[in-house]
């Protein structure tokens, strides 16, 4: 109950500063028109493995959004509040992720519509894509939460555009990974973003060959980041305060 | 009755004592002061009081409660509002104190409101949203709020700080009609406003608790003719 109390007033506050969600959802908008405008020649920019790039590109920036909330909210003296009441650690974790997933929905939703129009068939993957996208974005929205707890408001969105360069770079969405070198590619087959691109495209395309380990390290990549926000929140709660 | 027992309550950072062997008991439904020129101890004293710090050394009870075992069923019967004002900028003034019901999940939540709202003269910003209040109206809801859950005991501090002579009256009214019903922790640089509010002073130096008493027993006690006359006495140790 408390966790979607405070849900629902982090979406008040997000969907009354215009501003971000504008830059969050029309920037990867504009990036899948204007690739398909390109033609260029490869297959990674075909509109069924394109869509599911930028669907992963856009949660790079809820990352971004997501922290400069968190680093906001913890800068201010109503975090100070929050800390004197019942609410625990795990709550607040909770109330921020609640409360960015309709965005993250909303976001999938118009993406799905303007790859349609763009040429891509529409069929019950999509709707698949969509669903599965929403506990992928976990992992983006609680690495905003833990980089919202470590930063302040006005480094968040500096060290999460680190995230955005990374899934840009690392998740295979502009080039095929195997282009760049055994290095490269390992370090890409390390970081969980390769595999959450895997995971969404095998979806939308329904190839659900080599999905589970892609699966597995997502999910080992989420359990380890909500531990870790879980417990460095709590104690900043108390280190902010000194 | 005894509603908070402070026992050599001591915070340290590193090289800095911050609180330094506090001692103190404040009775129930009592106004106490916590007063002291800046880096005193005061904010750190009210923030571990209020559960938002670990106490290095010492004990304190919070009605019979223990404040670090029993941090939780202490949370239920307290509140603060803080030295800035502690508002979500985009809700607006009613969407606040709904918000800070929702999170204490009172029960009687309207009724609650509406009460604060009157109490507060908060009927014409309802659905303004907190940012574009001016700064009393800010720091008016910001103590409303704090009272969204009955708290037995309330911690304010620096209520009034930048507030002009108007709101600051409004809120000294407010803060009187709740003697005896809430027990308040209040700290101020305005030797004014403790005077007027207070039962009982304690004034801190370094960390340290120097003087304790009612306004006028400190005035006696210092043999000057106000009450900030005694506080500079005191603190600058003036005193026998």
């Amino acid at each position: 109950m408390r966790t979607l109390t405070f849900a629902r007033r982090n979406f008040k506050e997000i969907i009354r500063d215009p501003l971000s969600i504008i830059f969050a959802i029309l920037l990867p908008l504009f990036l899948l028109f204007i690739f398909r405008q390109f033609k260029i020649p490869n297959e990674i920019y075909n509109i069924e493995n394109f869509t599911p790039g930028i669907i992963i590109f856009s949660l790079s920036f809820i990352t971004m959004f997501t922290s400069t909330l968190v680093a906001k909210d913890r800068t201010s003296s109503l975090t100070a509040r929050l800390g004197v009441s019942p609410m625990k650690g795990v709550e607040y974790i909770l109330g921020y992720s609640l409360s960015v997933i309709p965005l993250v929905l909303i976001q999938n939703i118009l993406f799905f519509i303007l790859a349609i129009i763009l040429g891509l068939n529409f069929n019950i993957n999509v709707i698949y894509t969509i669903l599965v996208s929403l506990p992928i974005s976990i992992l983006f929205i609680v690495l905003g939460i833990l980089i919202g707890t470590i930063t302040t408001e006005k480094s968040s969105s500096g060290v999460s555009s680190i995230v955005v360069q990374l899934v840009a770079f690392t998740s295979g969405m502009y080039f095929s990974l195997d282009m760049v070198g055994n290095t490269f590619s390992t370090i890409c087959k390390i970081l969980p973003f390769r595999s959450t691109l895997n995971i969404t495209k095998g979806i939308l395309n329904a190839s659900y060959n080599n999905l589970s380990s892609s699966i597995i390290i997502v999910l080992i990549y989420t359990i380890i980041t909500i531990i870790l926000a879980v417990f460095l929140f709590k104690n900043k709660m108390t280190s902010d305060n000194k | 009755m005894i509603e908070i027992d402070i026992k050599d309550l001591t915070k340290k950072y590193k090289d800095v004592v911050a609180v330094d062997n506090l001692n103190i008991q404040i009775k129930k439904g009592e106004i106490f002061s916590l007063l002291g020129t800046n880096g005193a101890g005061k904010t750190t004293t009210i923030k571990i009081l209020s559960t938002l710090l670990l106490p290095s050394n010492g004990e304190v009870k919070i009605n019979n409660f223990d404040l670090i075992k029993d941090k939780m069923k202490i949370k239920e019967i307290i509140n603060i509002s803080p030295q800035e004002t502690a508002i979500a900028p985009n809700l607006t003034v009613l969407e606040n104190l709904e918000f800070m019901a929702g999170i204490y999940q009172i029960k009687n939540k309207k009724e609650k409101i509406d009460t604060l709202i009157k109490t507060f003269n908060l009927e014409e910003v309802l659905n303004k949203k907190a940012k574009n209040l001016s700064g009393g109206y800010q720091r008016k809801l910001s103590i409303a709020i704090s009272l969204i859950n009955n708290p037995q005991i309330l911690f304010l501090d620096e209520p009034t700080l930048g507030l002009d002579v108007i709101s600051r009256k409004e809120l000294w009214k407010v803060i009187k009609e709740l003697k005896g019903k809430v027990t308040i922790i209040l700290t101020t640089h305005y030797m004014e406003e403790a005077n007027s509010l207070s039962d009982r002073v304690g004034i801190m130096n370094k960390g340290k608790l120097i003087a304790l008493g009612t306004p006028n027993e400190l005035i006696k006690k210092s043999k000057t003719k106000t009450f900030e006359d005694a506080f500079v006495k005191i603190v600058t140790g003036g005193l026998d």
